[in-house]
């Protein structure tokens, strides 16, 4: 089969993927068929004809492009007079029992019927007869709320609890216009990947209960970003916005459709992360037990560095491979002994067959591609002689350990969040975390993948790179270590690290053979 | 008139009692049926022209032969008996006086569509009808008839009784399948079409009660002798059900293609003494309403009932007298297609419930000039816009109401509607 | 439609009495999926306790081991599944067409000015309780009224009177 096939729209030919149906093939050249209840991860349902077009010569005339395949040749016409009258008189009906509430409803400025009115419909309202009321403010479990009023039953919430989390505790009850999404009574929402049902509700009948009146959708700046919530990597938006007089805050993530990861889903628990990023923050640097400038820090740490006798240095399963790499080259350069032990991140059966890993750790993969050792013995070994401990980041205290019990080891943390770890420190350096730097990470199938900044604080923290390069380390960016890893690291030798693709590049086999060879 | 082809047994005591049927011929076709292909059998029914008694009038034997060749799954028969249109209650007479003709028209088609399973799906509301089609199917498997080897031959054919609980749209043949799934009577998109992909997701044939009890006639004295009753294109007879205003209303077997008018007068006794013909709604329901003119030069077969812009449907004729007021009448049919929206498409379950409430309003006194265009623009936004035919089937027969009898609407909205109680 | 998603709960679990029991595990072999279980196992409730419970829903959805929403939704959907408990006598009048044209309103309208009651309303001693519904499939005998499941055709409120007259009496119809 051929990969692509022609086919005319309103008569001009276009040269689209084959194998899909004609929402999602012309939608690949940049045209819009309307659509309401169709979407590609839950499939084609047909229930809100907005997508109906017209098949020049075909039988039937009038087709749902959702459930119709693109084939090779077809002439489909969505400018005609009357699929334009039929997306109206659609529109219409979605609307003559909606309240029309924008002003309180949070889905305004991301809502479908409002963006599809200004497109596709326009016209005044003929509706004179009361209308249908249904229930309001309702709450489903799992922190989402729902409101029968607004719902335009496209099934979407329904179809994901069957088909993606099959946990079907969503159904439409009833029929005709009081026909409505509920749970059945004391069997609320119950899985960890509920909140998605908000974000593939294409109107505000599902609102998360965290998110709810916080912010009105068009101030939020819409970043790219990677959770770090587990070694999954799954893509999102971390959706932000400075108020004025305010610092940039992350209001929330949402899930960012990439299939080599994470399809179109995340999980709750990954979902509220964002939250450490906003809170949990490591603000005021410390030296000796002393709260100084940063300045001061970092040079009081490098004094004690040159001083210590045997040195440790501890890095953070979660560190992007830019930093991993740039601690192992400063640790060589300070004969350090290097470990990666954090056995404390992994959650041992709390994972899922979905996205969920036992891992809780963003970039463990990278620890076997530079050759970070893990182990606990060779760390417990080294600490016995260390008097300096640097921790990057890793919160020793999640694996068991007692940071505030090292004997004559001094501890110094550089990191983002606080952490036991962090508090027992009596070096403290904060640095920008994930969502305010940039980096790549390495998920548990071995894809690597690179995200931006996103967040740009009024009083932004150093990069854990700049920390480490003023610390006497050699790399001063990302581009450095980039040069440095291809040359000096086996994996990364055929790694093109300047483009990597958007949605990540799969390591292959091979390269992840090198190492463990 | 009439003719005594699928009711013959229906004047006779216990012909629903498997003893009686039999001794008055019933199971007689099963002998020359297990020396027949399943494929012969098939060609006997498209010869005879016998088309779906559901509705819809597609040709039966036709339909069989659209199964898939070759494939591993099980085909399975679906004997649609949720007659729910308005003005239809032919198939209850089949279920209650003669259900081992419809038990022997099922061997038939399982044994031409090589079939083993059949579900009757019988609506909800027919309870003792229900019932007696259970005792025939138990007498039927006692005397070897259905079970593991029908009379003896390796053939297992099981047929298994599911009720539908109140819900119109399940004689649609997709909501059908949906509700033996377990699931809402909700239709499915079509492509794919039942014969490939119907009843768990194996290839299913859908036939109303009446076409296969219409078997044993067909496959006992041929297609010739069927095709003797009705019209070249609509061959045989129809059990007609006649009601509304009119003397002597009942379910009546005619050969297709009697003038109606004169059905309505001769075999219905006419309109009660005093009253004049206002119109006749043909075939259910849905169909569009012929004014008394129009009903003239109409007759019950599926070519003429097309050339006068309406359907020939279920064969429920419902026969209206002058005292009817249209628009209530209308009011009431679209209450019935609105309570029975499956709720799924947005153009049928959002519009037929403000169309019922313009037409309230209308009656109210509450109407506006504009409302009977805006009523009959929502008609054409509605039609066919849907995954089913219900919408089409509610707004077809609103549109006849508006276009033919105007007037009365006009007249609710003028305020001068005299408030004629029906009766 | 009315709304018929409130759901009431009896306050005592549910489960099938041993001749339900048995019918339901008759069934289960008649069908190749569990879920179509559904309608008939909602029938057999209906029969055993007169009306579903939220209680029977959940107990229907664990047997078959489907979601109870699904089952929720098939028990909204289907209107012939009472989700509130009925009268002793359970009157069904026909209201669509030829039970519209032949009267039907004069029946609903006798058991509204005699008994009180609305359509969709139980009598306070719950004796009776009156649903309008659509078509019964009658239409030749017009007007129809369904009593406990029971047909009674032709039916005229002189009719309708002796018909609830013995049930009263406790006798047949």
């Amino acid at each position: 089969m051929a990969d692509t096939i022609k086919l005319s729209v309103n008569g001009v030919e276009v040269e689209v993927p084959a194998g899909k149906n004609l929402i999602d093939a012309v939608a690949a050249v940049g045209i819009e068929i309307p659509h309401i209840c169709y979407h590609p991860a839950l499939g084609a349902d047909g229930n809100c004809r907005m997508c109906l077009v017209e098949i020049e010569d075909g039988r039937p005339p009038l087709v749902a492009a959702c459930k119709t395949k693109a084939a090779e040749g077809m002439k489909v016409r969505l400018d005609s007079e009357k699929i334009k009258k039929i997306q109206r008189d659609i529109m219409e009906f979605e609307l003559i029992n909606h309240p029309i509430d924008c002003p309180i409803c949070d889905q305004a400025g991301e809502c479908i019927l409002q963006d599809y009115y200004v497109k596709y419909d326009h016209a005044p309202s003929r509706m004179r007869v009361p209308q249908v009321t249904k229930g309001k403010k309702m709450d489903f479990g799992s922190g989402v709320v729902h409101d029968q009023e607004r719902c335009v039953l496209c099934a979407r919430c329904v179809r994901f609890t069957r088909l993606i989390t099959k946990t079907g505790e969503l159904g439409i009850v009833n029929r005709t216009d009081q026909a409505r999404v509920n749970i059945f009574p004391g069997r609320p929402l119950n899985n960890r990947y509920a909140l998605n049902v908000v974000d593939l509700c294409p109107v505000g009948a599902m609102t998360s209960k965290d998110f709810r009146f916080r912010q009105r959708a068009w101030f939020l700046t819409k970043s790219k970003g990677i959770c770090h919530g587990c070694s999954k990597g799954c893509n999102i938006y971390i959706d932000h916005n400075r108020e004025k007089y305010k610092d940039d805050i992350i209001y929330r993530y949402r899930p960012r459709h990439n299939d080599l990861v994470n399809g179109y889903f995340i999980c709750d628990s990954g979902r509220m992360t964002y939250k450490l990023e906003n809170e949990k923050r490591l603000r005021v640097p410390l030296a000796a037990g002393q709260q100084v400038d940063l300045e001061s820090a970092v040079n009081a740490l490098k004094r004690r560095m040159d001083q210590a006798d045997k040195l440790v240095f501890l890095v953070s399963p979660s560190c992007s491979l830019e930093q991993m790499r740039a601690i192992q080259q400063l640790a060589t350069h300070k004969a350090a002994v290097l470990s990666g032990y954090s056995e404390g991140y992994i959650q041992k059966g709390d994972g899922d067959d979905y996205l969920i890993q036992d891992d809780k750790s963003a970039n463990r993969a990278a620890f076997a591609l530079l050759g970070i050792d893990e182990s606990k013995d060779t760390l417990t070994a080294a600490l016995n002689e260390a008097d300096l401990l640097i921790s990057f980041g890793n919160d020793l205290s999640l694996s068991g350990m007692d940071c505030t019990a090292l004997g004559k080891t001094e501890l110094a943390f550089v990191g983002s969040y606080a952490n036991n770890c962090a508090d027992a420190a009596s070096y403290l350096l904060p640095v920008a975390s994930y969502s305010e730097d940039n980096g790549s990470i390495i998920n548990i199938d071995g894809v690597l993948q690179r995200y931006g900044a996103a967040v740009v604080k009024n009083e932004p923290l150093p990069s854990m790179l700049q920390i480490l390069a003023q610390l006497g380390g050699a790399f001063g960016d990302v581009q450095a270590v980039w040069s440095d890893l291809n040359s000096a690291v086996e994996a990364f030798n055929k790694v093109d690290l300047q483009n990597i693709p958007a949605e990540g590049l799969a390591l292959t086999v091979s390269e992840v053979d090198n190492v463990t060879a | 008139m009439e003719v005594k082809i699928l009711s013959a047994r229906f004047d006779i005591a216990d012909a629903n009692k498997l003893e009686v049927a039999k001794k008055h011929g019933a199971y007689g076709t099963l002998e020359k049926l297990f020396t027949m292909e399943p494929a012969e059998v098939t060609e006997v029914v498209k010869a005879s022209g016998l088309r779906g008694r559901g509705g819809a009038g597609f040709p039966t034997g036709l339909k069989w032969t659209f199964l898939p060749k070759g494939l591993d799954k099980p085909v399975y028969l679906a004997v649609n008996s949720d007659e729910s249109e308005p003005a239809t209650f032919k198939d209850r007479y089949i279920l209650v006086r003669d259900p081992h003709m419809l038990i022997e028209g099922i061997i038939i088609c399982c044994y031409a569509i090589n079939s083993h399973d059949a579900y009757i799906y019988i609506r909800g509301e027919y309870i003792y009808q229900a019932k007696i089609l259970q005792a025939a199917i138990d007498e039927a498997y006692a005397a070897g008839y259905l079970g593991d080897k029908v009379l003896g031959h390796d053939f297992r054919i099981d047929v298994t009784v599911h009720r539908g609980a109140g819900a119109y749209i399940c004689g649609e043949e997709t909501a059908l399948l949906e509700s033996i799934e377990g699931k809402k009577g909700q239709p499915r998109s079509k492509p794919p079409f039942p014969a490939v992909e119907g009843l768990y997701g194996c290839p299913t044939i859908i036939n109303n009660v009446q076409s296969i009890a219409s078997l044993p006639f067909i496959l006992e004295k041929g297609a010739d002798a069927y095709k003797a009753y009705g019209t070249e294109k609509s061959s045989g007879t129809h059990l007609f059900g006649i009601s509304g205003l009119v003397k002597k209303p009942g379910m009546y077997e005619l050969p297709l293609g009697l003038p109606l008018v004169e059905v309505v007068d001769k075999v219905a006794g006419g309109v009660r003494d005093g009253r004049t013909l206002k119109g006749i709604i043909p075939g259910g329901s849905s169909t569009p309403v012929l004014t008394a003119e129009e009903a003239q030069s109409v007759t019950l077969d599926y070519e003429s009932m097309a050339a006068h812009k309406t359907m020939f449907g279920s064969g429920g004729i419902v026969v209206l007298d002058d005292t009817v007021d249209m628009v209530k009448l209308a009011e009431n049919l679209v209450h019935f297609y609105y309570h029975e929206s499956c709720g799924q498409c947005t153009p049928c379950r959002e519009g037929l419930g403000w169309m019922l409430k313009i037409l309230g309003a209308i009656i109210a006194g509450k109407g506006k000039a504009k409302d009977i265009d805006l009523l009959l623009e929502l008609c054409d936004n509605i039609e066919m816009k849907t995954v089913c035919v219900l919408s089409a089937a509610c707004t077809m027969a609103l549109r006849s109401y508006l276009n033919k009898f105007r007037s009365e609407f006009e007249a609710y909205i003028a305020n001068t509607a005299s408030a004629q109680p029906v009766m | 439609m009315s709304n018929r998603a409130e759901l009431m709960e009896s306050g005592k679990p549910f489960a099938f009495d041993a001749e339900r029991d048995a019918e339901f595990e008759r069934l289960a072999k008649r069908y190749p999926s569990r879920d179509s279980l559904i309608l008939p196992s909602l029938w057999l409730v209906q029969d055993q306790q007169g009306w579903i419970s939220t209680e029977a829903i959940a107990y229907v959805a664990d047997r078959i081991g489907t979601f109870a929403s699904q089952v929720y939704e098939v028990a909204t959907f289907y209107t012939m599944y009472h989700l509130q408990p009925k009268g002793k006598i359970h009157i069904c009048v026909c209201r669509t067409l030829s039970c519209y044209l032949l009267g039907k309103q004069q029946i609903v309208d006798y058991l509204h000015n005699e008994l009180g009651l609305k359509p969709g309303q139980i009598s306070e001693d719950g004796l009776f309780s009156l649903e309008e519904v659509e078509c019964l499939g009658h239409c030749g005998s017009a007007p129809v009224v369904q009593i406990n499941g029971e047909f009674h055709e032709n039916m005229s409120v002189d009719k309708l009177k002796e018909v609830l007259a013995t049930l009263q009496s406790g006798g047949r119809s």
